[in-house]
Parts: structure tokens; sequence; C-alpha cells
């Protein structure tokens, strides 16, 4: 069996963003960068799945990320944690594409692996569209369920559960090649161990460019059938009083306002 | 003409609020660029649901009623949609940012070649389309141009008013072809999770706690006992949940519990859109971050930029004195 993850490394949720100055992106220079959040659980899933069947058949792990060189941490990290190898599409080409842009991508990564299961995060803290995995699904003819907060396997079909509105679950059952979007939440993420890393330095990462692909023209900031015209820091609202002073000053009011909401 | 053509969702045999939604937005669109609205309603025994929608707004209301229908299974729908595209060709088709809008509305994007816009607040349409939308969780906005065709977007349930005025449309029934071997993912059973004893929607005060606490132990030490001095409950938001530090029932956002106590206090707490779908209609907010640019000030009352181990704390006993005197 075999497991494709997909992983987007995205800019730490504690980096500082800037608008970049020509408006459509934030500055990227000079922050720090994590895997998605929402991916590392669908990882921390692949390799459970793994470990789970590992008595009865080996199941590989396979991660992939798109990116420049940085990206490469990530892919390490995730050795690190168990997976088995990678596949880096290192391509200033790749980069910048809209989601179905990034979705061919992988699907023509898919197609040249053949994974029985594609795992990934819901969505990226950054885009926040929550569009490529089911993209994905329907570039390669796969099943596809979103936003799934827990996976168990019986006799070749999945059973996922996933979140709906107001904390419910809905019950699926999957049949045949699958691509699942993960929920954060849905395991306890492990770290990597001095072990792990260890091995991952011996573990194989395979650099493919958009050309390697078959994708030339196909995607990337010029084939992109959306474009950012500008981002920019929400529009300021009432917004919060600030209360400001020692401690001691600071409590005295808020206890203020608590005894004028008749609260205490 | 070109044609704008919204998916509605049906749930309990009534078209949902947030497709009323979108007919606001498409009509708007419609009126600007002179184009025709038209909608799809698919479901099992979707009749009356699909008249109801073609008063209301929904223009040329496709109706596909079929057994297999009854529960959302992507196959299905995705076929049921593609079938509605191919009869009225849209530049546009509208989609609610539902579990069902975010699992469906990709496939058709993929399937079309189309250009997608996901989760949006916001439309301008006078002149080329606009979609605003939220990005890096809430901390940022975006305008996003499409420049393909078709334009395949899903919209924030809430993001407008429900269409109200009456206009005259009219159900076309549309064959679509099912069968149960085609359905890859097949429908079980919806599950409510239970609450584990622990119901905020009730609390007049709810003390919540977030990520900024750093620790799981911060929550007994330092969260609970302003909730308890207070008389009030203990909440948390979704990364806390996440990392397992508190059960599900604690939590407050949109895929937890949704509050609106006479006060809330968000304690380490930045201000994900899904929290603060699930608190901004406090009676009264009171936000304490160490990041004065968090959005959580942005729908709070007050706001103290500091320490919240050092606030914290000292609030609690301040209320416990307080309460002594009384």
């Amino acid at each position: 069996m075999k497991i494709m993850v997909c992983l987007k490394q995205v800019p730490h949720q504690d980096a500082r963003l800037d608008v970049r100055p020509d408006g459509t992106w934030i500055q990227e220079d000079n922050i720090k960068f994590e895997i998605n959040s929402y991916d590392t659980y669908a990882l921390e899933e692949a390799l459970r799945i793994k470990d789970l069947l590992a008595q009865e058949h080996a199941v590989e792990v396979v991660v992939v990320s798109i990116g420049p060189d940085r990206v490469t941490q990530s892919l390490r990290t995730a050795l690190g944690m168990g997976a088995d190898r990678a596949v880096h599409v290192k391509d200033p080409e790749a980069d910048a594409s809209d989601p179905l842009g990034v979705a061919k991508i992988l699907a023509a990564v898919a197609k040249a692996d053949n994974p029985d299961l594609i795992l990934m995060g819901l969505m990226a803290d950054d885009g926040n569209s929550a569009a490529v995995p089911a993209m994905l699904a329907e570039l390669l003819g796969f099943a596809s369920t979103t936003s799934v907060m827990k996976v168990t396997r019986s006799n070749g079909t999945i059973r996922a559960e996933r979140e709906l509105e107001g904390g419910a679950l809905e019950v699926v059952d999957l049949t045949g090649p699958s691509v699942l979007s993960v929920q954060t939440g849905i395991n306890q993420v492990r770290y990597a161990s001095l072990k792990g890393i260890m091995a991952a330095k011996k573990k194989p990462i395979d650099t493919k460019s958009v050309a390697d692909l078959g994708l030339s023209g196909k995607v990337g900031p010029a084939a992109a059938k959306v474009k950012i015209e500008k981002i920019y820091p929400p529009p300021k609202g009432k917004g919060a009083e600030i209360v400001t002073g020692s401690t001691d000053e600071i409590v005295s009011k808020l206890m203020g306002k608590i005894k004028e909401l008749g609260l205490l | 003409m070109a044609n704008i053509l919204v998916v509605a969702e049906v749930q309990n045999g009534k078209v949902r609020e947030s497709s009323y939604e979108l007919v606001s937005f498409a009509r708007r669109i419609a009126k600007a660029q002179g184009s025709e609205v038209r909608s799809l309603v698919a479901g099992k025994g979707a009749q009356a649901a699909a008249e109801e929608l073609a008063k209301k707004g929904g223009g040329e209301v496709y109706l596909v009623d079929h057994e297999l229908l009854g529960h959302y299974s992507v196959d299905a729908f995705n076929k049921v949609v593609r079938a509605a595209v191919a009869a009225c060709s849209p530049s546009l088709i509208l989609f609610s940012h539902t579990p069902i809008g975010w699992d469906l509305a990709p496939r058709i994007a993929a399937g079309l070649d189309g250009a997608f816009v996901s989760d949006c607040f916001n439309v301008e349409e006078s002149g080329k389309l606009v979609f605003l939308r939220r990005i890096f969780n809430g901390k940022l906005d975006a305008r996003f141009v499409p420049t393909g065709s078709p334009v395949i977007a899903t919209f924030q349930p809430g993001a407008t008013s429900p269409f109200e005025g009456a206009a005259d449309g009219k159900v076309t029934p549309l064959q679509v072809a099912l069968s149960p071997q085609e359905l890859r993912v097949k429908f079980v059973e919806v599950r409510t999770v239970q609450k584990q004893g622990v119901d905020l929607s009730k609390a007049d005060i709810i003390v919540s706690g977030g990520r900024g606490l750093g620790a799981p132990e911060k929550f007994p030490e330092v969260i609970q006992p302003l909730a308890d001095a207070l008389g009030g409950a203990m909440g948390a938001s979704r990364p806390v949940v996440d990392a397992g530090w508190l059960p599900h029932a604690y939590q407050v956002g949109s895929s937890g519990q949704t509050v609106t106590p006479k006060l809330y206090i968000a304690a380490g707490i930045s201000g994900a859109i899904q929290h603060l779908v699930g608190m901004k209609n406090s009676n009264y907010i009171i936000a304490i971050n160490k990041d004065g640019d968090a959005p959580i000030f942005e729908v709070a009352n007050l706001g103290v930029v500091g320490d919240l181990f050092e606030i914290v704390p000292a609030l609690t006993k301040a209320v416990k004195q307080a309460k002594g005197k009384a």
C-alpha cells in the first residue's frame, strides 16, 4: 500500500505578515516557515496507518511538496517523523500557482507514483482555500471527502468521519483510491525523534521540475485562472478600547467594567 | 445572455438560508452584468423546495429529484451539478462555503477547468468581478480577480442578507441517471457530538483561553480560577482542543459551541475567524493578548495588550476580594 501526503510550507503561525511593495502577497524574506498545521495532522494520520498495518503488509509513505529550496527543511522534518521518501517539485514556474495549478502538479506526481490513498490538510494556513484536495481527486478520478476527523479501514473500504457545522460528524464509506483532507485535531502529531532525524538524512528526496511533470506552460502564475489583485490588513472596525497602565491600574479598570455590567 | 447558476442546498425539505444569500449575490451581479439567474435544487422529494426557491428569486430552478439524492454524496451531486451546467452554460456558479460546498465546488472547478475562489465574504460587481476573502486565518484580506472561465465561487454563510423580494421563476425538472454503483463515497450516518456536561450556551460569563496559554496545566492554574471566581464557565479556542489540552466540549467557535454570554473574556486567543464566529455576539468582550495586532481586539470592547499570566491572576484576586466584601 502506498500513501501520498501533500505538505505545504507556509509562514510560521507567529510570523510577522507585512504586505510586499507590489501589494499582491506578503514579504517572505526573513520570516520563518513551517509545515502547514493541517498537513502535519495528515502526515501523522498516514504514519499511524503505516504503524497499524505494519504486521500485515508494508506501507510506503511518500511526502510531496512544491516550493523553493527552503521546502527541503520541511521534507526532512517529515522524513524524520517517519515518511519513507519525498518528492520536491522545485521550479519557479510551479510557485505561486493558483489552487487548480497546485492540484495539476500534485496530480502529475500522483500519476507517476500511483498511491492508493492521498492525505492532506483541509486547507492551508496561508491561502485558506480548502480547494486543492477535492480538485486533486477530480483530476485523478479518485473518491474524496473533506474535513475528516477519523479514519478507519476494513476490507478495502475506508470509513471517514467528517466534521459538519456545529461539531456534528458525518460518517461516509469510500471505495477505491481516495483523497482525504483532514481537519486539525484528528490525532496528536508526533515529533521527529533524534533517531528519526538521523535516519532521514539517508532517505531520498526526488526533485522534479514542471517540465519533468509534462506541465510546462500549464501551471504557475501565468497559467493561473485567478489572480490576487491586492492584499491588505482587514479594515479596522471600531475596535477595542485599549486599557493601559500598571497591572493594578488595568485590573481596577477591568473590575470597574465587570461591576458596571452587574456581574459582581 | 450569460447565466449565473446558484447551487442551492436543501436541508429538512427546505432551501437553506445560505442559498438565499447566494441568490442575493447572484441577482446583484446579474443586474450589473445583464445576466440571468438560474438555480439548482437536488434532493429526494425536493419539489416543494424547488417551487419555493422559484418564487423567491431563484429564477429558472432546475430540479433533480432522485432516490439517491436523499443524502449528500459527492459523486452524485457532482454529476447533477454538471448536468445543470450543461443545461445553461453558466459563466458563474455559486456555492455556499458549507461542508457540502467546500466538498463539491472544487471538484466542479477542476472538472470544468475553471477559475475558483473560495470562502468569499463579498463580491464587487461593477466592471470586472472582484471577490473579497480572508487569508492567513483572518489576519489579511485579499481581492481575487478571476481570469479564467467559468468562475466557481463559494460564499461564507451569513456574508449577506438572504434575498427577500419576490420574483417569478419556474421549476424545470432535469433528468439525471444515477446508479448506486457510481457512488464511491456512501453516506452512513450523521452523529452529534456529546456535550460531556459543559454547556457554555447557558453561562453568563465565559473565560476562554487559547494557544497563548502555552501549556495544558495553565488552564486549571490560570483560566479556571478566574471563571470560578466570577461564577462563570471555562472555554477554549480550537488549537487548545486540537492539541488535546481540553476536551472538545470546551471549544468555542464554528466547529464547537456558539455562545452569547453577558461577559466573554478571551485570554491568549488571537481570534481566528472560526473562533470569532462563535463568540462575537457576546454582550461584552474583554480581550487579553500580548500581540496588539491580534484580530481578537477588533471584536473586543475592552482590550489589554499585555501578559495574561500577570493580568489574569491579579484580576482573579481582585474578584475574590470584591466578592468577599459583598
